[in-house]
């Protein structure tokens, strides 16, 4: 509690907390929406796709799109480690955070087994999907579903510090 | 000119413009005419997308003109009536959003299966001539809002109007009486967002150079899941609205938020009317308007998610 406490009252976690500039805490939480926006919705169009949605339009192109995934990823892992900094005494003690951090690891094993499973193959355009990979689609959007319901939640339920609202 | 004659100002186009898609649409069945029928689906699409901000501008003119103590009204307004008039717009607006919705699909089926089936034409017809009809009524209570013959009505008489609640208002205060509510539509919120930018990304990114192997014709199935994304958010979002509409009427961010929706409606309309972004088969480079129309639909929406974001901090939201 005392490393948190030091931590949440470094200078540089007070600037985010406490300066006024929009540049602090509003841009920081601001870039972690979009990568959210961009990290869940282009795995929930692959997932949709493997699921039977838009039936004409082919996997493998989609692979294009794992590289601004993961741009949008290490976005939101750098941006969610400043946000923890400047708030860890509340969010460090905060079941829910650990419920996000769940989700998160399970949709980011998820996709990472759908990337071997489907993108891997080179015939996946040819063969129609399996139900074991459908089965992967469903959990990958349940994960993420999660993850954006226990992340939206910390601003409400357990230690809330009033300054995600 | 202030909040209360923007919505004077905006309130004729929900009904009139609904007016007018509806004779070009009962023409266009008498004629057998697709052109006039896509014309009309491309009115009715547009003037419900208008009809946020005039919904919202009421809300805004509510508050300029009972600025009185304890929200009183000035002498012949009777605020029975305000509520009345609410309680009149919001069915008659859900319904003329449905419609939007309904005829938008239209115009996407059009393009997809070369006609617009029949069960889409028969609910265009009853849903607008319904939410016409609903506006016509709410638009005609909003008419007696100002009374210039009971000029004489006394001040305590205009305060207790202050407690009024009509149906709209018990919907607002259950929104903001019930810890459940907000955090769910906030969740929901972000669900719809998500949803958004998948089709945003895939489409979008796609006629900029991304994943060349994707056809226009393939991607353009994506567009109603794109569409149901926004209305899940339409949706929760006038529940924060009607929870809490004086953090949005004095809120010039989420003036620029609305606008950002209206101009990323318009923009959608471009990749479902013209010819253009169809000529993009699977490997095609896209043309010149085609890129920047999904560079400006990137800007928009990510734009419409800026203002939302900033409504707390740089706006006067919370």
């Amino acid at each position: 509690m005392e490393f948190l406490r030091a931590i949440e009252q470094s200078s540089f976690s007070q600037w985010v907390t406490g300066s006024s500039s929009v540049l602090a805490f509003p841009t920081i939480l601001l870039l972690h929406t979009i990568g959210m926006g961009v990290v869940v919705g282009i795995n929930a169009g692959i997932d949709l796709r493997i699921l039977g949605l838009a039936p004409a339009l082919p996997l493998a192109p989609m692979e294009r799109f794992f590289p601004l995934l993961w741009v949008g990823f290490w976005v939101n892992a750098f941006t969610g480690v400043i946000l923890l900094a400047a708030d860890a005494t509340t969010k460090m003690t905060n079941p829910d955070f650990y419920v996000k951090m769940g989700f998160i690891a399970l949709a980011i094993i998820n996709l990472r087994i759908i990337r071997n499973r489907v993108f891997r193959d080179p015939f996946i355009d040819k063969k129609p999907i399996t139900s074991d990979v459908k089965v992967l689609a469903v959990t990958s959007m349940i994960f993420w579903l999660g993850a954006i319901t226990a992340g939206r939640l910390m601003a409400y339920v357990g230690p809330v510090s009033g300054l995600t609202k | 000119m202030n909040l209360a004659h923007v919505h004077l100002l905006l309130n004729h186009f929900p009904t009139i413009g609904f007016g007018i898609a509806l004779g070009l649409f009962l023409v266009s069945l008498l004629r057998n005419n697709e052109d006039l029928r896509r014309t009309s689906l491309v009115i009715f699409f547009l003037i419900s997308a208008l009809a946020i901000p005039t919904y919202q501008s009421g809300n805004a003119a509510l508050e300029t003109l009972c600025s009185g103590p304890e929200g009183s009204c000035p002498p012949g307004v009777s605020m029975a009536t305000v509520r009345a008039h609410e309680d009149a717009a919001l069915p008659g607006f859900a319904l003329m959003e449905l419609t939007g919705f309904i005829a938008w699909l239209g115009l996407w089926q059009f393009r997809y299966i070369k006609r617009t089936p029949r069960w889409n034409v028969a609910s265009v017809l009853l849903l607008s001539i319904l939410s016409f009809g609903l506006m016509a009524r709410a638009a005609n209570i909003g008419g007696e809002i100002r009374h210039p013959e009971i000029e004489g009505t006394t001040q305590e008489q205009t305060a207790a109007d202050g407690t009024v609640h009509g149906v709209v208002r018990s919907l607002g205060m259950y929104v903001t009486g019930h810890t459940w509510v907000w955090p769910s539509c906030e969740t929901l919120h972000f669900v719809g967002l998500s949803i958004l930018f998948t089709v945003l990304l895939l489409v979008d990114l796609r006629m900029l150079g991304v994943g060349k192997g994707m056809s226009f014709a393939a991607l353009y199935q994506l567009l109603p899941l794109g569409m149901l994304g926004f209305a899940l958010n339409l949706v929760t979002g006038m529940f924060f609205f009607i929870g809490a509409p004086e953090q949005y009427t004095k809120n010039p961010v989420f003036y620029w938020k609305m606008l950002f929706v209206m101009l990323g409606a318009a923009n959608i309309l471009y990749f479902m009317l013209l010819d253009e972004p169809w000529t993009v088969g699977a490997g095609d480079d896209a043309p010149l308007t085609a890129k920047l129309a999904a560079g400006s639909a990137i800007f928009l929406w990510v734009g419409v998610l800026f203002f939302g974001h900033m409504l707390p901090f740089l706006g006067n939201a919370f």
